[in-house]
């Protein structure tokens, strides 16, 4: 009975949906390799593979119209765990997590790990720590939760201006990120490409916020999933014969450690506090690929995984995901799936790395003169890999291969058609989309639920809310585009810094409001700034100069700041008030009404008392 | 709905189930990486055996260790009366 109760909400044919939007993307790919197996133009293809799933993704968002702010701000409350966990595993990856982690898997192995096992730790402590009770919460945004767990205004518009610039750096890395995986499909300049994706992100997602969001994004990390899961299978098909990538790359690393091994590469012993990620732009092979610890120092990787964690598990445009869930039970559940999918995504890579190496691996290889591959110079004719010719022999670290670029590359190095390619790219497209709406609807919400209406706790009537909740989303779509524009910086740097910002702003106050109830305004509010302005000043310190400490890691500074700064204060003010008390001890209750429906409704009624 | 007198007791459980499923976990996590070098010596399905409990291993961690959470959490709400009458 339960059950049926718990699924009551749920749109029964959202399976239905789904497989349709998987059959016509699945018919989108078949039919572009079939044409061009039938010599139709490559150009008129690749359009078709660029156009095609953005056209879908929009047609989802507009379908999903709404004018009700339940809708519009929480997908009514009626999204089940599955989707929502495969929601959150792939924005969490985006477009960067899915190229530029292959490429840094391709140059620094092992290291790269601490970017995905942070991650995946995120997730989990996101489950454990915090996911139940903000959906016991209810809150729309990070801000809102914060000021009304805390009844303190200053704090709500403090967190909404300080959180913007997170969200903002994210949207800025996945538009560059997105745009540079279009740039495989359409022969456009950055600049177009950014502003077909923000016009793309604008329709779809002004139409139902996070409605929109929620059931565009679902078909985009389908797709997304799909990008990463087809080419890397393909390949391992042909290099091992298995179909299980995430396994069967075992013994080609095996074979492979011996390869470097003959080729010399290095085993490094880096400083603890080393933090070697690679560029954006072409990398040699840096270390060999299971060693352990070369580029990143043993400190730097604990530090970045605890930073990284943190960063997941308090991020503004994650967390208020879990508030569309239908319930606790469903919001722990949907957490379960995003770790789940998210380690797939993460073995996946790993693997398509190993192959991507074996590959280069063969080139030096084979016994006699060097023969680079024809799938090589058409790389290097992409400016997308070079040859360093100024040694004596070529070795294994002469080839470069752009970072970014490693996931298509694998699918030209293996021969498969380009429509396998085009799929690659169109994925990528779509965790871009994925990512950026996320950020773009959190960012939006953030000013239009705690900027403009910060100041009162009385949210606007329906129709006046989700109308300037429309219009801040737009302005932050088109804010993300002309910073992903004018400010060419690292994609994974951006992406980096972003987590660093939320790991020091958000983390430490997000867990002590649920699990210390003597934490108070002031505390929290400390806690904020403090985490904020130390994780930006390393950030500036290291860009500057100043400090050694790689700018990656502000968030070892910022974190702990951000703690200290919360106990200190709070333990010097007065304890918070009996009615806030009072909301911390029903908001650890699993059971019962969603607390934020509620106070708005009172305030409503007391409002109308005032009358 | 939960009775006062057993909120208590419920959130002390959460506390220890929260506590239980994080600190093996970030055990795990922040000391596997650092031994790798040494576990790699060994092998397990060709993969160095570092390598592979460090990806491999460390997923496969992570979803049960949120899988028991949930189920176990899920048993705490229904003992103590706190779970979600929908």
């Amino acid at each position: 009975m339960t059950l049926a109760q718990r699924t009551r909400l749920v749109n029964p044919r959202l399976g239905t949906y789904f497989g349709i939007f998987m059959s016509a993307f699945a018919a989108l790919a078949l039919l572009s390799l079939i044409f061009e197996g039938l010599g139709a133009p490559g150009a008129a293809l690749r359009w078709l593979m660029f156009a095609g799933p953005l056209i879908l993704y929009a047609v989802i968002g507009v379908a999903a119209f709404t004018r009700d702010p339940i809708d519009y701000f929480a997908a009514g409350r009626r999204v089940p765990a599955f989707y929502s966990g495969l929601v959150l595993s792939q924005t969490a990856m985006g477009a960067t997590g899915l190229l530029a982690l292959a490429g840094a898997f391709f140059v620094i192995g092992f290291d790269a790990l601490c970017l995905v096992i942070g991650g995946l730790a995120g997730f989990v402590v996101m489950a454990v720590m915090l996911a139940p009770f903000l959906r016991k919460f209810g809150a729309f945004t990070i801000a809102s939760y914060l000021g009304r767990r805390f009844d303190s205004r200053i704090l709500r518009i403090f967190a909404a201006t300080l959180l913007a610039v997170p969200v903002l750096l994210m949207l800025a890395a996945e538009l560059r990120m997105g745009a540079f995986a279009a740039s495989w499909l359409v022969p456009l300049s950055p600049l177009v490409i950014t502003a077909v994706l923000v016009a793309v992100l604008v329709v779809s997602l002004g139409a139902g916020g996070m409605r929109s969001l929620t059931w565009s994004a679902t078909a985009q990390s389908l797709a997304s999933l799909i990008a990463l899961l087809v080419p890397v299978t393909i390949v391992a098909v042909l290099v091992t014969g298995l179909p299980l990538p995430q396994l069967s790359s075992g013994p080609v690393l095996r074979l492979l450690g011996r390869a470097e091994a003959a080729q010399g590469l290095p085993l490094i012993l880096p400083p603890a506090l080393a933090f070697d990620m690679p560029g954006e732009g072409l990398s040699p092979i840096a270390k060999r690929y299971s060693d352990a610890l070369g580029s990143v120092g043993p400190a730097a990787f604990v530090l970045m995984m605890l930073s990284t964690m943190a960063g997941i598990a308090g991020s503004p445009w994650l967390l208020p995901r879990v508030a569309t869930t239908p319930g606790v039970y469903e919001a722990r559940k949907s957490l379960g799936w995003a770790t789940f999918l998210f380690g797939i995504a993460m073995l996946t890579l790993a693997a398509g790395a190993i192959f991507m190496r074996d590959y280069v691996m063969d080139i030096v290889k084979a016994p006699g003169p060097t023969n680079i591959p024809e799938w090589f110079n058409q790389l290097t004719a992409l400016q997308v890999a070079a040859i360093d010719t100024e040694g004596q022999h070529l070795g294994v670290t002469s080839f470069s291969l752009r970072r970014d670029a490693v996931l298509m590359i694998l699918a030209i190095a293996g021969g498969l058609p380009s429509a396998v390619l085009h799929v690659a790219a169109a994925g990528a497209v779509a965790a871009a989309l994925a990512a950026a709406g996320a950020a773009t609807v959190a960012l939006g919400n953030l000013l239009a639920e705690d900027v403009v209406y910060g100041l009162s706790w009385e949210p606007a009537p329906a129709g006046m809310r989700v109308a300037i909740a429309r219009t801040a989303l737009v302005a932050a779509a088109v804010l993300g585009g002309v910073i992903a524009h004018s400010a060419p910086t690292d994609p994974l740097r951006l992406m980096l810094w972003s987590l660093a910002l939320t790991g020091s702003t958000a983390f430490p106050i997000l867990v002590l409001s649920v699990w210390w109830k003597r934490i108070n305004a002031f505390g929290a509010t400390a806690g904020l700034v403090v985490g904020f302005s130390v994780a930006v000043l390393a950030i500036l310190g290291r860009e500057a100069g100043w400090i050694e400490l790689d700018s990656a890691l502000a968030g070892a500074l910022g974190i702990p700041a951000g703690l200290l700064a919360t106990i200190a204060v709070t333990l010097l003010t007065p304890p918070p008030s009996r009615h806030a008390l009072e909301l911390v001890r029903e908001l650890r209750v699993a059971g019962g009404e969603v607390l934020y429906d509620r106070e708005v409704r009172l305030q409503h009624r007391r409002g109308r008392h005032l009358d | 709905m939960i009775e006062r007198k057993e909120r208590k007791p419920y959130w002390r459980h959460t506390k220890w189930q929260m506590l239980a499923s994080l600190l093996p976990f970030l055990a795990v996590i922040v000391v596997l990486p650092l031994y790798a070098d040494t576990l790699n010596a060994n092998r397990f399905l060709g993969f160095p055996l570092g390598y592979f409990l460090s990806l491999h291993g460390i997923v496969f961690i992570a979803v049960i260790t949120v899988a028991t959470f949930v189920n176990r959490q899920d048993a705490i709400d229904h003992w103590h009366g706190a779970h979600e009458d929908l």
